[in-house]
C-alpha cells in the first residue's frame, strides 16, 4: 500500500498530546500503526496557554508515535477545540444559467461561496462548511444535484468558525517540531468519523466527546451535520470541583475521580467512607462516597442540561433516532449513562472508534476517539469518494491560509 | 439554714404559669391554651382591652385602664410602663402562687417592651423560677423597634432567670417565602408553642437521664445571643434519625451549624419504653458531632409508659459567646397569700411540635401591633416621646453570622467556602454560560444539598 495512505491524527489535547498513525485501506477500513502520547502540559481547556510546553509535548507525542508504529511522521491532521469555536446553519443560493439549465460543480461551489457570505467578527475565520441539504428549484432534500436541470439552486451549510490567531497557535505549536499540518479539523468533527456510522447519521445521532479540558458536540440530522459546538467544561471541572468540595490537591482529586468516582447517587452506603492514603505532600483523609458522588453528579448533570438546552430549540429529539453517543475520557466515569438518559430522555452509549482494528487498547480507548477520527477524515477527503453528501464539499478553502502561514 | 426553693421540691407538681405580655404574649398564650399543653395555666396580660376581651385565657389583667383608657400602648414604652406600674398589684395577684412562670412577649411595641422588665421583676417576686420567652422585631419593622427590644431584653434579662430569645427575622425561615403571612406567624407560633411545651415538659420529666432546671439554666446563660431550638418527633422505623433530622431542620439551628457556636446544648430525648440505648447514642453522637468539641452537652432522656409515643428529640441552646455569670440569684420569697383554687395538675406529657395549631388568623407578632389604636390625648400622662436609648444599652452585634442566610445550607462541612472558588482555573479564561461561571463548582453554584 502506498506510503499515501498512512494519515496521522494529532490532538493537542487538556490532558494528554497524542498522535495515531493509521493506514487507511481501500475499503474505508483503518488499522492503527501506532499511538504515541504523553501527558499535556500548557494546554486549558483545549487550548494553548504555555507555547513552550506545548511544543515540547507534541515533540515527544510524535517521537513516540514515530517509534511505536515505525512510520517517519512528516506531516499531521490537527484536531482544534476550545471555547471560540461556533458554527451556525446559513442558506446560499445561485442562479442557473438559463441556456443550459444544467447544475454543474460550478453552480455548487457559488452556493457554497454564497453560503459563506456572512458577516464573521473580523478575528475569525470559517474552519469548515458542510454541505446539508440542496434544494433545487424548492425542491427539497437533494442530495446531489449535479447534473439535475433547474433554474435556482439553494444550499444549506453547516459553517464552523473560530478564532483565527487561536487556530494558528496550534498549528504553530507543530511547525516547532517540523511538522507539516495538513488540514485542522474541529476535534467534534473528527470523532463523529469513528463513533457513528452512515446508518446512524441518517437516522440522526448525538455525540457528545467530553475531554479533560472541553466537551465537544455534534448533531448529525438526515445524514448531514445539524449543529456542532464546544461547551468549555469537562473533566478538569470535575477534578477540580472535587478538589474544592473534598479539599483535597488536584492531583490526588484526579487519582480519586478515576478510582473511586461515580455520577451514581444513592449507591453508596449510608456514611461509607473511602480512605485516601497518605501520599508524598498529602497527609491522608477520610472522604465521604456520597460526597463525592454527589459533586461529579452535580456537574455532569449541569453538564448535560446545558447542551440539551442549546439543541432544544434547533433539533427535535424524536429525530434522533439513534439516540446518544457519549465518547471522550470523561465518558469512563461510572454512571455517566444514567445521567445522561435522565437529562436526554434518549437511549445514550458509551461508544469508541468503531471499523478500526489494530492495537485494541487504543481504539476501545474513548481517549483516541477524536485521533482515529482524524485519520478517517483525512481519509475520507483524500478520497473524496465515500460520503459524497457532505464531506466532498467539507474542505473549506480558507485551510490554505492557515497551512501557508 | 439552706434554702430550698419550692420548684427544686419535685414531691409536689409544680405550678406552672405562662404569662402572655402584650398582643403577642396573648396570642401566643391564646394558642397554648387552644394547644392545651397540660399543667400549663395561662395568664393574658395587656393594656389592649380588645385584645384581651378576645383572649381565651382563664386569667386575664388589663393594664392602666386609666394610663391607656383600655386602648392600648401605641407602641411607646413609656405608656407600658406607666400602665404597668398603675396595675401592678393585680398582675402581682395574679401571678402569686406560680412555682413556674413563663413570660412570653413580643418586644418592639409599646405594652411588652415597657412593661417587661416591671412585669418580670413581679414575677421574681413571688419566688418562682422566671423563664422569659421573648421575640424581637423583625428587621423591617425599623431600627426603633429593634432599640425597644433590644432595651427590653435588657430589663426583662435582670429579672429573669433564663431569656429565650426567638428572631422573628430567623423564624420566619420556617415558613416558605411566598406563603401567606398567617401561616408565617402560625408556623412562628408553633414553633415557640413546641419550645414551651418542650421546656415544661423537660423541666418535669423524670428518667433515666434527667436533665433539670440547673442544667437548663446553664445552658441558658451560657450565650449572649439568640436562642437556638428544634424539637422533632418521629415514630417510624427509622425514628431516631428522623427525629432528630427533623429537629435539625428548625431554622434556629441551621441545619444544625449553628450549634457550633453554643457553649452548652441541651438535648432531651423521650420515647416509648422501646427507645434504646443504641438509638440514643447515635443521637448523640451526630449532635456532639455538630457542636463543637469544647461544648458541653445535657442529656436527658426519658420514656413515657406508652409504647406508642414518639421518639421526641429537644434541642436547646444559646447562641454566642458565654456571658459572665449573671444568673440572678433566686430570692424565694413567701408567695403572698392568694388563694388559688387547688385542681389537680396533670403532669406535662410528650411535647407533641407536629400538633396542628389551626391557623390564627390574627399574626401574633409585633408586626400586629401596629395597627393599634393612638390612645387618646388626655391630661393624666405627660405624654412624651422617649429619648433613643443609648446605644450601650443595646445587646451586642449578634454574633453569628448566619442570622441571615434564608435558603437551606449544605448540612456538611466540608462544603462551606469563599463565595467564589474557581481552583485551578483562577488564572484563565473562565468559562460563562447563560451568566453562570462554569467554572465554580456546580454544587456550590446550585447549593446542592447532599442526599
Amino acid at each position: 500500500m502506498a506510503r499515501d495512505d498512512i494519515h496521522v491524527g494529532l490532538e493537542i489535547g487538556t490532558t494528554k498530546v497524542c498522535a495515531v498513525v493509521a493506514e487507511c485501506r481501500e475499503d474505508g477500513e483503518i488499522r492503527l500503526l501506532g499511538v504515541g502520547e504523553t501527558p499535556s502540559r500548557g494546554v486549558r481547556k483545549g487550548e494553548i496557554v504555555d507555547f513552550e510546553n506545548a511544543s515540547n509535548c507534541v515533540r515527544e507525542a510524535l517521537s513516540d508515535a514515530e517509534e511505536k508504529s515505525d512510520v517517519e511522521i512528516k506531516s499531521v491532521w490537527l484536531a482544534v477545540t476550545g471555547s471560540h469555536i461556533h458554527s451556525f446553519n446559513n442558506r446560499g443560493s445561485a442562479a442557473i444559467p438559463e441556456e443550459s439549465g444544467e447544475i454543474t460543480e460550478e453552480e455548487i461551489q457559488e452556493v457554497e461561496y454564497k453560503a459563506k457570505e456572512i458577516s464573521l467578527p473580523k478575528e475569525n475565520a470559517i474552519l469548515h462548511s458542510i454541505i446539508q441539504h440542496y434544494y433545487v428549484d424548492g425542491q427539497e432534500g437533494v442530495l446531489n444535484p449535479v447534473g439535475m436541470l433547474g433554474s435556482r439552486l439553494e444550499a444549506d451549510f453547516h459553517i464552523i468558525h473560530g478564532v483565527t490567531n487561536r487556530i494558528q497557535n496550534s498549528i504553530r505549536c507543530v511547525k516547532e517540531c517540523h511538522i507539516e499540518v495538513e488540514d485542522v479539523v474541529v476535534s467534534s468533527l473528527a470523532s463523529a468519523q469513528v463513533v457513528l456510522g452512515q446508518h446512524q447519521k441518517e437516522s440522526g445521532a448525538l455525540v457528545i466527546d467530553i475531554g479533560g479540558g472541553v466537551t465537544d458536540y455534534i448533531v448529525y440530522l438526515d445524514g448531514a451535520v445539524r449543529q456542532s459546538g464546544v461547551l468549555a467544561v469537562g473533566g478538569d471541572h470535575i477534578t477540580n470541583d472535587i478538589s474544592i468540595g473534598l479539599r483535597i490537591p488536584i492531583t490526588r482529586a484526579e487519582k480519586l475521580k478515576i478510582e473511586e468516582g461515580s455520577a451514581d447517587l444513592g449507591k453508596s452506603l449510608p456514611g461509607e467512607k473511602i480512605v485516601l492514603k497518605n501520599d508524598t505532600g498529602f497527609s491522608g483523609k477520610e472522604v465521604e462516597r456520597e460526597m463525592l458522588n454527589m459533586i461529579i453528579h452535580a456537574r455532569l448533570e449541569e453538564l448535560f442540561g446545558l447542551l440539551r438546552k442549546r439543541f432544544a430549540g434547533e433539533v427535535p429529539e424524536r429525530l434522533l433516532g439513534s439516540g446518544v453517543m457519549l465518547t471522550g475520557g470523561c465518558s469512563m466515569i461510572r454512571g455517566i449513562r444514567g445521567i445522561a438518559e435522565s437529562v436526554f430522555d434518549m437511549p445514550v452509549h458509551l461508544t469508541r472508534a468503531q471499523a478500526v482494528s489494530g492495537p485494541t487498547s487504543a481504539f476501545e480507548n474513548p481517549q483516541f476517539s477524536t485521533c482515529i477520527g482524524l485519520a478517517k477524515y483525512a481519509q475520507a477527503v483524500r478520497s473524496e469518494m465515500p460520503e459524497p453528501s457532505f464531506l466532498g464539499n467539507i474542505f473549506g478553502k480558507v485551510f490554505k491560509k492557515f497551512r501557508s502561514s | 439554714m439552706i434554702s430550698f426553693p419550692k420548684y427544686l421540691d419535685r414531691s409536689q407538681t409544680p405550678v406552672v404559669r405562662l404569662v402572655g405580655l402584650g398582643n403577642a404574649g396573648v396570642n401566643l398564650a391564646d394558642r397554648i391554651t387552644m394547644a392545651g399543653v397540660p399543667g400549663l395555666e395561662t395568664v393574658a396580660i395587656n393594656s389592649d382591652q380588645q385584645s384581651l376581651s378576645s383572649s381565651v385565657s382563664p386569667v386575664k389583667v388589663s393594664l392602666g385602664p386609666l394610663t391607656t383608657r383600655g386602648l392600648g400602648a401605641g407602641g411607646d414604652p413609656e405608656i407600658g410602663l406607666d400602665a404597668a406600674k398603675e396595675s401592678l398589684s393585680e398582675i402581682e395577684e395574679a401571678l402569686a402562687g406560680s412555682d413556674i412562670l413563663f413570660l412570653c412577649a413580643g418586644l418592639g411595641g409599646g405594652t411588652a417592651s415597657g412593661a417587661g422588665g416591671m412585669v418580670a421583676e413581679a414575677a421574681k417576686q413571688t419566688g418562682a423560677l422566671l423563664i422569659a420567652i421573648v421575640t424581637t422585631p423583625f428587621g423591617f419593622e425599623g431600627r426603633r423597634r429593634t432599640s425597644q427590644a433590644a432595651a427590653a431584653v435588657q430589663e426583662i434579662g435582670a429579672h429573669a432567670d433564663a431569656v429565650i430569645h426567638f428572631e422573628n427575622d430567623r423564624m420566619a425561615e420556617l415558613a416558605a417565602p411566598k406563603s401567606g403571612v398567617a401561616e408565617t406567624f402560625a408556623a412562628c407560633d408553633e414553633l415557640l408553642c413546641g419550645c414551651i411545651s418542650a421546656v415544661a415538659h423537660l423541666i418535669s420529666a423524670r428518667g433515666p437521664l434527667g436533665v433539670g432546671l440547673p442544667d437548663l439554666l446553664s445552658v441558658l446563660n451560657a450565650g449572649n445571643g439568640g436562642c437556638l431550638f428544634g424539637t422533632g418527633a418521629s415514630a417510624g422505623d427509622n425514628r431516631a434519625h428522623e427525629a432528630l433530622e427533623r429537629a435539625l431542620k428548625s431554622p434556629l439551628l441551621d441545619r444544625g451549624r449553628l450549634l457550633d457556636e453554643a457553649a452548652s446544648v441541651l438535648v432531651h430525648l423521650s420515647g416509648p419504653p422501646s427507645l434504646s440505648f443504641a438509638e440514643v447514642g447515635a443521637i448523640m453522637q451526630e449532635i456532639a458531632r455538630q457542636a463543637s468539641e469544647g461544648s458541653m452537652l445535657h442529656l436527658g432522656v426519658s420514656t413515657s409508659q406508652d409504647k406508642n409515643a414518639p421518639v421526641v428529640v429537644t434541642i436547646l441552646a444559646k447562641a454566642g459567646a458565654a456571658a459572665p455569670a449573671a444568673a440572678p440569684a433566686v430570692r424565694p420569697r413567701p408567695s403572698p397569700a392568694v388563694e388559688r383554687p387547688p385542681k389537680p395538675r396533670p403532669v406535662p406529657v410528650e411535647p407533641e411540635p407536629e400538633r396542628s395549631v389551626s391557623p390564627d388568623p390574627s399574626p401574633s407578632h409585633e408586626a400586629a401591633e401596629a395597627p393599634e389604636p393612638e390612645p387618646l390625648p388626655e391630661p393624666a400622662p405627660v405624654r412624651q416621646v422617649p429619648p433613643p436609648r443609648p446605644a450601650a444599652q443595646q445587646p451586642p452585634p449578634k454574633p453569628h453570622p448566619a442570622t441571615k442566610p434564608a435558603s437551606p445550607k449544605i448540612k456538611q462541612e466540608t462544603l462551606q467556602f469563599e463565595p467564589v472558588a474557581r481552583g485551578r482555573f483562577e488564572k484563565i479564561e473562565p468559562t460563562i454560560v447563560e451568566g453562570e461561571d462554569l467554572d465554580v463548582p456546580t454544587f456550590l453554584r446550585l447549593n446542592v444539598k447532599k442526599p
